[in-house]
């Protein structure tokens, strides 16, 4: 990447396209090739890692965290950031679980349940948006506050004792397999591609995309920026209402904790995908690569013998080399980190 | 997330309080009229609230709180945010209740050292690769809690002989507590440095506009690495209190004084994009947040509103005292 290249980047909204698409291509590329070098890498040192079972393992193990990043990856694709993902899963968690066939109460919605827990879960979403366009307060704020008040939610649902599930076809969601992946697994796919879908095809995405280029620019086209942005945090909290869903389904029970390092793992792997902080670059195939790179790369550490206790360590130590990375073309402009 | 800044032509030094509308003065005395306000509504709930012991109990609560928050006031003054301090003050509790043992009375200022130094080098994180202050501290917050449970091996480390830090659960003048005075004490002592110092001019001219404060000559980073270190030895001095009151380090002892200190912060009226506000502001906001937590059982409130409460007011609060005139696009 030399430095011209660079140059023509920044403007890349506007400018001519033949030039950036090369040092484009080269961005899109390295995550993949660094998730590729590192499967093989641990493939070669453990036998264990190798296995199918392993294979399968990480991929179900993935699922949860595709979902969650798949919501977060809109929201930084406009140059906010969304701290709220822990609290709207705990939410959506102890609503599911009080819907759903269960030990506490006679509730027995089945996929109705499942619904509406995906929907506070967009209220949640929701009201970081509107707290962020009406009341102007920096999205790092608000999401933090909303996961306050989705942990508060959640501990009011919880009421001291513990709502397990009986619901048969949420349990089976974690424990059938279809062609050797859980369902769960094959419905992080498609939320993978139809938040592709939405990124590529509706104005939705493509908004959030020049939200984070270039806000003024979009603002003085004429384009009204606010309810966008609400519209994406509001999608981006159904997706984590539906991760806490799934987690729920994986525990057999509601918990508060269900999304406890979520927010910050979908941080880390959307930012580890390719997808820039300040927005504007990025998506959802970028996010899923760096979902799969780090959940071999935990899975692979496990299995070489590192302490599970590090996970959160290397998560941290990737998300500011990944970060920094990506910030060290633009640091000679004379730009303002807060 | 870098913000656009605009430079506000400052033709005088900025001093507070002159001509600000009658709305503006109220707003700047919020923190101490809702402070008022909420004893006033306590001991009316409960007559029994203002008696010297339940005050000594909140006061034991309070205390590492105010040091937390006083701390990374610092880092928001400079228009950053640290979200390191909760992990930072647990990881320092593991540390502390493994070297007392050895180091008995040096344990503390090792501590408080290490700490600091954790600090500085998250700020420099900051300032040299350029990195947000959140995700640098975001990113800061899951290595010290993973080297917390590393350390600890996941479990409570307890602490046998106290002797070298009971005396902060002594009296001074036998009605206030020792940390509650040791917590004013630091809030005076940053303050005074801050003030005698041109540091103050520094740290708020980096807080309102840092490309002015670098064109001026004053070296920034230089101010933005010295908030992270205070941040992270207020975090480690908060530790050393909370080891004193629990008698034991454990890797996730004060991760749930996160949302409390940065409440504390915003509700004292500190602007989070900086420039504006001070460690007195926090160390109210504290005292508020304090009586809160205190006063919502004594209502009647089930402590699961607690967590609702504190959202609900870290967005209110900011929604208040943010200075919009200084960010054009709010991300």
């Amino acid at each position: 990447m030399t430095p011209p290249a660079e140059d023509t980047e920044d403007t890349a909204v506007v400018a001519a396209r033949p030039r950036p698409r090369r040092a484009v291509s080269f961005r899109d590329a390295g995550p993949t090739a660094a998730l590729l070098v590192i499967f093989v890498g641990f493939a070669a040192w453990s036998s264990q890692f190798r296995s199918i079972d392993n294979v399968q393992n990480i991929m179900d193990a993935a699922a949860v965290l595709a979902v969650v990043t798949c919501g977060i990856t809109f929201v930084l694709m406009m140059g906010s950031i969304d701290l709220s993902a822990a609290g709207v899963m705990g939410a959506s968690a102890l609503a599911v679980a009080l819907l759903v066939e269960n030990n506490r109460n006679g509730n027995d919605l089945g996929l109705l349940g499942i619904a509406l827990a995906v929907l506070l879960g967009a209220a949640l979403g929701a009201v970081s948006g509107l707290a962020l366009v009406l009341l102007k307060v920096p999205s790092f704020m608000t999401t933090l506050g909303v996961s306050a008040i989705g942990l508060g939610l959640a501990t009011l649902m919880f009421g001291g004792v513990q709502p397990n599930i009986s619901d048969k076809m949420l349990e089976s969601w974690a424990t059938e397999r279809i062609l050797g992946f859980t369902y769960l697994t094959w419905i992080a796919a498609g939320c993978v591609l139809v938040g592709w879908l939405i990124q590529r095809y509706t104005r939705l995405g493509r908004y959030a995309f020049a939200i984070g280029g270039a806000e003024e620019v979009l603002a003085l086209s004429g384009v009204k920026v606010a309810p966008y942005k609400v519209a994406v945090f509001t999608f981006a909290g159904a997706f984590y209402g539906l991760g806490g869903v799934m987690v729920t389904s994986q525990l057999g029970a509601g918990l508060v904790q269900a999304g406890e390092g979520y927010d910050f793992s979908a941080i880390t792997a959307a930012v580890v995908g390719g997808t820039l902080l300040t927005g504007g670059r990025g998506g959802v195939l970028h996010s899923a690569i760096g979902v799969l790179l780090i959940m071999v790369l935990t899975n692979g550490l496990v299995q070489v013998g590192v302490s599970p206790y590090w996970q959160g360590g290397v998560q941290g130590l990737i998300v500011v080399a990944a970060v920094a990375a990506a910030v060290i073309p633009q640091r000679r402009r004379n730009q303002v980190v807060k | 997330m870098s913000t656009p800044v605009t430079v506000k032509p400052m033709a005088e030094p900025v001093v507070v309080g002159r001509g600000p509308s009658l709305a503006d003065r109220l707003t700047s005395f919020m923190p101490v009229i809702a402070l008022l306000a909420l004893l006033t509504a306590l001991t009316i709930a409960d007559p029994d609230f203002l008696t010297r012991r339940s005050l000594t109990a909140a006061a034991f609560t309070a205390a590492p709180l105010i040091v937390l928050a006083a701390g990374a006031t610092l880092v928001v003054l400079c228009g950053g945010i640290d979200l390191s301090i909760a992990a930072m003050a647990s990881l320092s509790t593991v540390f502390l209740a493994l070297w007392l043992p050895d180091l008995g009375a040096f344990a503390t200022p090792a501590v408080i050292g290490v700490a600091a130094l954790f600090g500085a080098v998250q700020g420099a994180a900051h300032v040299l690769l350029r990195i947000p202050s959140f995700i640098v501290t975001l990113g800061g917050m899951s290595i010290f809690s993973a080297v917390a449970l590393v350390v600890s091996d996941a479990g409570t480390v307890p602490v046998v002989d106290d002797s070298a830090i009971s005396w902060l659960n002594l009296y001074v003048a036998t009605y206030i507590p020792m940390s509650v005075a040791v917590a004013v004490i630091v809030v005076v002592a940053i303050s005074l440095v801050i003030k005698a110092t041109p540091l103050q001019s520094w740290v708020r001219a980096t807080g309102y506009s840092e490309s002015a404060a670098r064109l001026a000559g004053i070296p920034v980073d230089l101010v933005k690495i010295g908030a992270f270190c205070v941040s992270g030895a207020c975090a480690g001095l908060a530790a050393v209190m909370l080891v004193s009151r629990n008698f034991s380090g454990n890797p996730s002892m004060a991760d749930n004084l996160l949302l409390p200190a940065v409440a504390a912060i915003v509700v004292g009226g500190t602007a989070i994009t900086g420039g504006h506000g001070s460690l007195w502001r926090s160390l109210t906001g504290a005292l508020v947040v304090t009586l809160l937590r205190v006063g919502l059982p004594i209502v009647g409130v089930p402590s699961a509103w607690e967590q609702i409460l504190y959202g609900a007011i870290i967005v209110a609060a900011v929604a208040l005292t943010l200075d919009r005139s200084k960010v054009l696009i709010i991300k």
